[in-house]
């Protein structure tokens, strides 16, 4: 009884220790990664034509991991690209943490394992319009305390009657702004129209400004 | 007259090694990236040593590549640090300011913030939920208040409250909206709403 029990536990050691040394098994890749940034839905990412949703994080801000299904074997190539953008987003491969190249496509088994880096960032738009009227030098315009300024070249002399075409810097998606005019140009007194505004998905250039003689 | 030329070239040879081996040559920039720089005043020193003032850059940004005039060597040890500052920043926080040279270093990094000011006002006869911005800082001011407070903003910065929404209703108008911030808070921000 005591030897029957012995003999299949060795053999089955013996089985074990033989698979462990690479008999019939094969590395197997996972093409996974994380994505950073991302806050809107639609974002698809596809390696090799197989197309893989990820959905924004459940705390935001933190990094989505992702892993596509289909497992490579050593020597595999992945190719991971962003086929769909999430709404107000663009998505691209990023390089990772201590890295200095973008890591979306390679050859498996390579490295230990796959861990591709992508990031979103959120869309951002031009805010702008036109000038008209400006005779006086000095003219700025600004977007709060942190958007930045705009600040008109002094006019000829005789001033163009052809108004001026003017942007700020731009504004991400989903954030407000309110252009005022931070200095009168000399001896005008310039308005803004449509100055406030939450950004959308297109560039804002209907904040016009208006100068006559103070 | 043969044995003079060796020891003239051998003389040679022993000054080249020697300022290889590290004498004074010179020839490492010590440098890196600055934040917070919008006037004049911002003056680093390394060991100690003579003053550089950062250049203000020219697009207003604050943001900067420094690098000290006079160059170091390999294996000098630098230490790097801020030893005054423009009046509108309130500290700065470096990273990497201090080693020994390998190769140019260009990796030290001052981060500066600016000091802040309030930037508040009053509301009169506002019946319905009204919408201020300055910029991308959207503040939401509630039936009946009699006062609101934007976001601080930076010293020496721009500001300009104006109205993203009207109150349902009525129609509100802003005085003294604009202006440049100073080094004292602003709060004659005035809202005034009708009918």
């Amino acid at each position: 009884m005591k030897s029957s029990l012995i003999r299949p536990a060795l053999a089955l050691a013996l089985a074990a220790s033989l698979a462990a040394c690479g008999g019939s098994d094969k590395a197997e890749f996972t093409v996974a990664g994380s994505v950073t940034g991302i806050v809107y839905d639609g974002l698809v990412l596809s390696n090799a034509g197989v197309p893989l949703k990820v959905a924004p994080p459940t705390t935001a801000g933190s990094p989505v991991r992702f892993a596509f299904p289909d497992k490579l074997e050593y020597g595999d190539t992945y190719a991971v690209t962003v086929t769909g953008n999430p709404a107000h987003q663009s998505c691209e491969p990023s390089v990772p943490d201590g890295g200095i190249y973008t890591n979306n496509s390679d050859t498996a088994g390579r490295l230990v394992t796959i861990d591709v880096a992508i990031a979103c960032r959120i869309n951002t738009f031009a805010i702008g319009g036109t000038i008209t009227g400006l005779t006086g030098a000095g003219l700025v315009l600004a977007n709060g305390s942190t958007g930045g300024t705009y600040t008109a070249a002094t006019p000829a002399t005789p001033p163009s009657t052809t108004p001026i075409t003017y942007a700020l810097p731009v504004v991400a998606f989903g954030t407000t702004y309110g252009v005022t005019v931070s200095k009168q140009p000399a001896g005008q007194v310039c308005t803004v129209v449509n100055p406030t505004g939450t950004m959308g998905d297109a560039a804002v250039t209907n904040i016009n400004v208006t100068c006559v003689a103070a | 007259m043969k044995s003079s030329y060796l020891r003239a070239s051998a003389a040679l040879a022993c000054a080249v090694l020697l300022t290889a081996c590290g004498g004074d040559d010179g020839q490492l920039l010590l440098g890196g990236q600055i934040s917070g720089v919008t006037k004049p005043g911002m003056i680093l020193t390394n060991n100690g040593g003579s003053d550089y003032e950062v250049p203000v850059p020219s697009n207003g940004t604050g943001v900067s590549t420094f690098f000290f005039p006079t160059l170091i060597s390999s294996d000098d040890k630098y230490d790097v640090q801020v030893k005054s500052k423009p009046t509108n920043v309130d500290q700065c926080t470096l990273f990497q300011n201090t080693g020994r040279a390998g190769f140019d270093v260009t990796t030290i990094q001052i981060a500066c913030t600016f000091k802040t000011q309030a930037l508040t006002g009053t509301v009169s006869n506002l019946k319905n939920e009204l919408v201020l911005v300055n910029g991308s800082n959207r503040v939401t001011v509630p039936a009946g208040a009699t006062t609101f407070a934007m976001a601080r903003v930076a010293q020496d910065a721009p500001y300009g409250v104006s109205i993203l929404a009207n109150p349902a209703g009525q129609s509100c108008t802003i005085a003294n909206g604009v202006g440049t911030m100073g080094a004292a808070d602003v709060n004659n921000v005035t809202v005034t709403c009708a009918p």
